[in-house]
């Protein structure tokens, strides 16, 4: 009886050792089948250089006709086939290739991103960013290098892309993605109702004391408004960006690992300093004044939501000059007798910080099988106004018109447009040379005219931290952080100095001291190889 | 000679038979057995330029971030300790419920129930989180405010833990009892009419008809149920745990499973190895009960065996 | 002695009447507040929260919905089209496993069962089973994605082999036998009837599982016509989650009009609606007493 057990189990490991066989074959061919097809294209575009001129691009032999595969995130807009379709007859004629413009949606994107990139199918062109791992998917060899394939196959975009940017997108020295140029600022600040300020005779929030007084002023003669919309405890990081000027303008604290901008080699650990100890008894007093509800760490709605359907008075994180500007649209429509106000956090800080070149970009992955095609399409994207203007915009006179001479207007409403601004989530191929605005955004453009005159570059988002040599303890600590400092953050313990000496022993043990240590070490390398000082 | 009597021989005997199981069998080696070899996932470091097999091998690296955190204990006794919960008391209440009903006589009332039953199958986690919120918020939750007419003072559930264990059993039972009773339900069916009839004459009454025919006829029904229960004994219903509780910190201690701990660890991390490690804890777990508890029960009846 | 039994019977049949509407009701009260929230103002929800009646009643939430009617119809036809075909062609696939592994004269049946079991404990995780279907078997934007994969689980096909075998006891079988009726037969014109109710349970799980997929379509639809009712549903709720989780911190903003609470009330009404009198309308199978007249026929 038993022996038949083992004779099961045995022949079931003999199939799957026997498929281990096959399939180990299969994936290494496909792998190195790609990089051959490279090889193979650079060769023979070499002799076709010296014929094929005038239109083509010159280092791209496009003698065999291909389709472009094209991945972008969230949803694709209701008029894509239209777009589609004209985008093909251009790209036809001029590259002799065809693209399809496939869509992830918003459902389990990074799950999707993995697969797409890890499944080795052949994808031409991706959207990449900072918060979809680009650093740690680049310095795992999901991308082709571009080095040598810019000068080759777009020359146009190679030249177009100032050389600070090609730079601050290096990843060991290469560089795996076409950075987006417009330059936008998306520093928070606290936004907050202007008409009650006035109507009680409140303070400009504009500092942590005057926003106190702001809120308890709110909390007395409105107790039935919440005083802030944030929840989940995002408004840490809005604080930080409020009362510091920490090298990351997110306001975000990497395991605990302090840096200011002005002095970048200094660092020290926040967690567990006194500084640490005073804010976190500061947002106990916030709590027990009431400035959130109790259960804030459960709310599903976005602090967002809650802030424009005038749940709450005022909000400190997530409000950028763009949705910001949203809001102020928004609210108007519902409640017209309302005011926002807004305080931008540059103006505390002295200075703003645009988005780093790695917020939005495109990049090829390993397993395209037309990289010089695809570099060359993708030129055309940003560099060439006809189809910019269809994939950013959608088709004059049906999606959109020009109104006085320069701003966007979208024809129709949001409900029933084929094909809204942005409608393919084209923030990486923007050209600023022929953007195109709402009229509404002219305030947000003002905001950035401002921090223009006080622009510092950032240079954090650019750091590529690879954190595989601690990748179980910071699994580890951010279980601890979630499970023992969040309720401290939104001032749910009871004894302050308690919780967070809990807080520390636990991240001690969960090895924090190993990832400060070495996330210390891999960021004053960055900083001498980008030439920070 | 003897071995190719043997299974040849039942071959040819059961021709037809195994021409019925064969389309089953292709469909489970294509389906579930060739992936399997992306076990080897767990060993690796994943590199994109070498796949599966080119990428560095790194032996228990993986595992690491399960046990470095001093959790993993406590994350297994909260993990099987809600699943015993669940199996036994979902089981128990499935079986009660769905003799209840098998035995009222009105039509009209049992359909009606029964869809109303099985309704909460379709309802989403993500929208019964909402739901939940909306009931046992501090400030405005219905529940607080029932209790606040009543002249009592408002209760703050979120924060209180040794709540959760009870809620989120209560939601799992809410969800599943319907899917769990129609099984069992079904199975009532198939009893023939004649047990009862007999045991009527004899002049059992009903609770004694339900404890000696009924019960023991749905042996074999909660055998599998609960095979299978435990073989998924160390994976959880992720969504119930993830949903409910959310980023909630304080309530991690008597909430957190082993699910809901590799997916946080690896949300940002997008590492194959590390993931593919932690699902290849809990299968080995899961077989190890699996293999021992079916023996068990193949020792005290063949016929309830799984295999 | 037979009053004492009736009045024990009364005392019991009223006790579960009882017991049976309290918990209908428990069922009931978060549907009743879904519903409710459906008719109700977004601006309310998000204030007010969900309450039995609307507090301000409105139609935006179905309005969103009802503004491209030709998206939901699509993803109406193709979930219907995978359901039935998916149910149809598994239950057969299943009820032939289940009967075929009880047949006490099938000497492999507990290793076969086995094999099939053994798919529940280990897998390989979802990257190589992704890359599998979209590399080697190129299945992406194909019905035949849609349908395949979830044909039969492990569960159903042991569930069924259990209903068969309590069901029809093994005399009919012999009987059948003897008779000259080969397995297929036997399988064809005698198990599928005598099994109804178990037939219906798994047909029933079936179906739902189809209904209410949404992973396949997920991982390997790309073009929208083909998206199924509960992605689409996903889809519209998760562009919401995206906004509020990641716009913080990365300054992300979206061009559509974003979708909201009542939205999502409303959605998820009319994506499970249909599928709920599925159930009903399966019951009429779960009849009592079919194997009687075979046996002694």
């Amino acid at each position: 009886m038993v022996k038949r057990r083992i004779l099961t189990i045995c022949t079931a490991l003999l199939l799957v050792t026997s498929m281990l066989a096959g399939c180990g074959g299969k994936e290494k061919d496909a792998g190195n089948s790609s990089t051959d097809n490279a090889q193979t294209k650079d060769n023979g575009t070499e002799a076709s250089n010296a014929d094929s001129k005038d239109n083509k691009p010159a280092g791209v032999d496009t003698s065999k006709k291909v389709e472009l595969q094209f991945y972008m995130l969230g949803d694709a807009p209701k008029d894509l086939p239209i777009i589609q379709e004209e985008i093909n007859k251009l790209a036809l004629a001029d590259l002799n290739a065809t693209v399809k413009f496939n869509f992830t949606t918003w459902t389990d994107w990074e799950q999707k991103y993995k697969l797409l990139l890890s499944s080795g199918q052949p994808i031409d062109l991706i959207f990449t960013a900072d918060w979809t791992q680009y650093q740690s998917y680049a310095k795992k060899g999901a991308f082709l290098p571009l080095d040598d394939l810019l000068p080759k196959a777009a020359p146009k975009l190679n030249e177009f892309v100032p050389k600070d940017m090609w730079e601050a997108v290096k990843i060991d020295k290469k560089i795996y993605t076409v950075p987006a140029t417009w330059k936008e600022y998306v520093t928070e600040g606290i936004a907050y109702r202007e008409d009650l300020r006035k109507k009680y005779n409140l303070p400009k929030p504009e500092s942590i004391e005057t926003l106190e007084q702001y809120l308890d002023g709110i909390r007395k003669n409105e107790p039935n408004l919440l005083p802030l919309a944030d929840n989940q405890g995002y408004h840490t990081d809005a604080i930080r960006q409020l009362t510091t000027q920490t090298v990351n303008s997110t306001g975000t604290i990497r395991y605990g690992v302090n840096i200011m901008y002005d002095t970048p080699r200094d660092v020290t650990s926040y967690w567990g300093s006194p500084q640490h100890l005073a804010d976190l008894k500061m947002y106990k007093k916030w709590a027990d004044k009431g400035y959130w509800p109790k259960n804030v760490l459960n709310v599903k709605d976005s602090g967002h939501d809650v802030f424009a359907s005038g749940k709450a008075a005022a909000i400190l994180g997530s409000e950028n000059p763009n949705r910001f500007n949203d809001s102020v649209i928004k609210i108007k429509s519902i409640h017209p007798d309302w005011e926002l106000g807004y305080f931008p956090y540059p103006n505390a800080k002295g200075f703003a910080s645009p988005v780093h070149p790695i917020h939005n970009g495109f990049a090829i992955p390993r397993s395209s099988k037309n990289p010089e095609r695809a570099l060359a399409f993708y030129e055309k994207m940003v560099t060439d106004k006809k189809y910019n203007w269809l994939t950013q915009y959608g088709i004059e006179g049906k999606h959109f018109e020009i109104e006085d001479g320069k701003y966007y207007k979208m024809l129709g409403d949001a409900q029933s447009s084929g094909f809204q601004r942005e409608g393919m989530q084209s923030w990486a191929w923007r050209n600023p040379e022929f953007m195109l605005f709402d009229k509404s955004f002219d305030a947000v453009l003002t905001m950035f005219n401002e921090f223009d005159k006080t622009a510092k570059p950032d240079y954090f988002q650019g750091f590529p931290e690879d954190w595989t040599p601690y990748q179980a303890e910071k699994a580890a600590v951010e279980q601890v952080e979630k499970q023992y400092l969040y309720p401290l953050n939104v001032g749910l313990v009871e004894d302050v100095e308690a919780g967070l000496n809990t807080f520390m022993e636990k991240a001690k043990q969960a090895g924090l001291e190993k990832i400060q240590s070495e996330y210390t070490k891999q960021w004053e390398d960055y900083l001498k190889s980008a030439g920070i000082q | 000679m003897l071995k190719k009597r043997g299974f040849l021989y039942e071959l040819n005997k059961n021709k037809v038979m195994f021409l019925m199981l064969m389309p089953t069998l292709i469909f489970f080696l294509i389906n579930s057995y060739f992936p399997m070899v992306g076990i080897y996932y767990a060993f690796t470091s994943y590199d994109f330029a070498g796949g599966l097999f080119g990428s560095p091998f790194v032996g228990l690296d993986n595992f690491k971030f399960l046990y470095q955190s001093g959790a993993l204990w406590k994350l297994t006794i909260n993990t099987i300790g809600y699943n015993i919960v669940f199996i036994v008391l979902g089981n128990v209440l499935a079986i009660a419920i769905a003799i209840l009903i098998s035995e009222i006589r009105g039509k009209l009332f049992k359909k009606f129930t029964q869809s109303i039953m099985f309704l909460p199958y379709f309802m989403s986690f993500v929208l019964l989180s909402v739901l939940a919120y909306n009931m046992f918020n501090f400030e405005s939750g219905f529940f607080n405010q029932v209790l606040k007419s009543l002249g009592i003072a408002p209760v703050d559930i979120y924060n209180t833990p040794w709540v959760w264990p009870i809620l989120i059993t209560v939601f799992y039972i809410w969800k599943n009892l319907g899917y769990s009773m129609i099984i069992y339900l079904a199975s009532i069916m198939g009893i023939s009419d004649e047990y009862y009839e007999a045991a009527k004459i004899d002049g059992a009454n009903i609770i004694q008809r339900i404890w000696h025919i009924t019960v023991p006829m749905l042996k074999p029904t909660f055998v599998i149920l609960l095979l299978f229960a435990l073989g998924s004994i160390m994976k959880g219903q992720f969504d119930l745990f993830y949903q409910l509780v959310g980023n909630n910190g304080l309530l991690y201690d008597v909430t957190d499973i082993i699910d809901t701990y590799v997916y946080r660890s690896l949300k940002v991390n997008f590492d194959i190895g590390m993931a593919t490690a932690a699902g290849l804890y809990q299968s080995l777990f899961g077989f190890v009960l699996i293999m021992t508890v079916n023996y068990i029960i193949k020792k005290i009846n063949e016929d309830y065996a799984l295999f | 002695m037979k009053d004492n039994n009736s009045g024990m019977s009364l005392l019991f049949k009223t006790s579960a009447y009882l017991i049976i509407t309290l918990i209908s009701l428990a069922c009931l009260f978060p549907f009743l507040l879904m519903i409710s929230g459906s008719f109700t103002s977004n601006e309310s929800i998000i204030r007010d929260g969900f309450h039995l009646i609307p507090q301000v009643f409105s139609l935006e939430g179905y309005k969103m919905i009802f503004t491209f009617p030709d998206q939901l119809l699509k993803a109406y036809s193709v979930t219907i089209l995978v359901t039935v075909v998916g149910t149809v062609t598994g239950l057969f696939l299943i009820t032939m496993t289940g009967y075929v592994l009880q047949r006490k004269d099938f000497k492999y049946r507990n290793k076969f069962s086995f094999f099939i079991y053994f798919t529940t404990l280990f897998g390989g995780g979802l990257v190589p089973w992704y890359i599998m279907i979209t590399k080697y078997f190129n299945m992406s934007d194909t019905y035949a994605v849609l349908i395949l994969p979830g044909l039969m689980t492990p569960f159903l096909i042991i569930l069924m082999k259990n209903f068969i075998k309590s069901a029809i006891p093994d005399e009919i079988f012999e009987s059948a036998k003897i008779d000259g009726a080969n397995d297929f037969r036997i399988y064809y014109s005698i198990v599928l009837k005598l099994s109804m109710p178990g037939v219906a349970t798994v047909g029933l799980f079936l179906a739902l599982t189809y209904w209410n997929d949404w992973f396949l379509s997920s991982l390997f639809i790309n073009d929208t016509s083909m998206y199924q009712l509960q992605y689409y549903l996903y889809n519209t709720i998760n562009t919401m989650l995206f906004v509020s989780q990641m716009a913080t911190g990365t300054g992300v903003t979206l061009a559509k009009e974003i979708p909201t609470e009542s939205t999502k009330m409303a959605m998820a009404l009319v994506v499970t609606g249909p599928i709920v009198f599925l159930y009903p309308f399966v019951q009429r199978y779960f009849v009592k007493g079919l194997t009687i007249g075979a046996v002694k026929g």
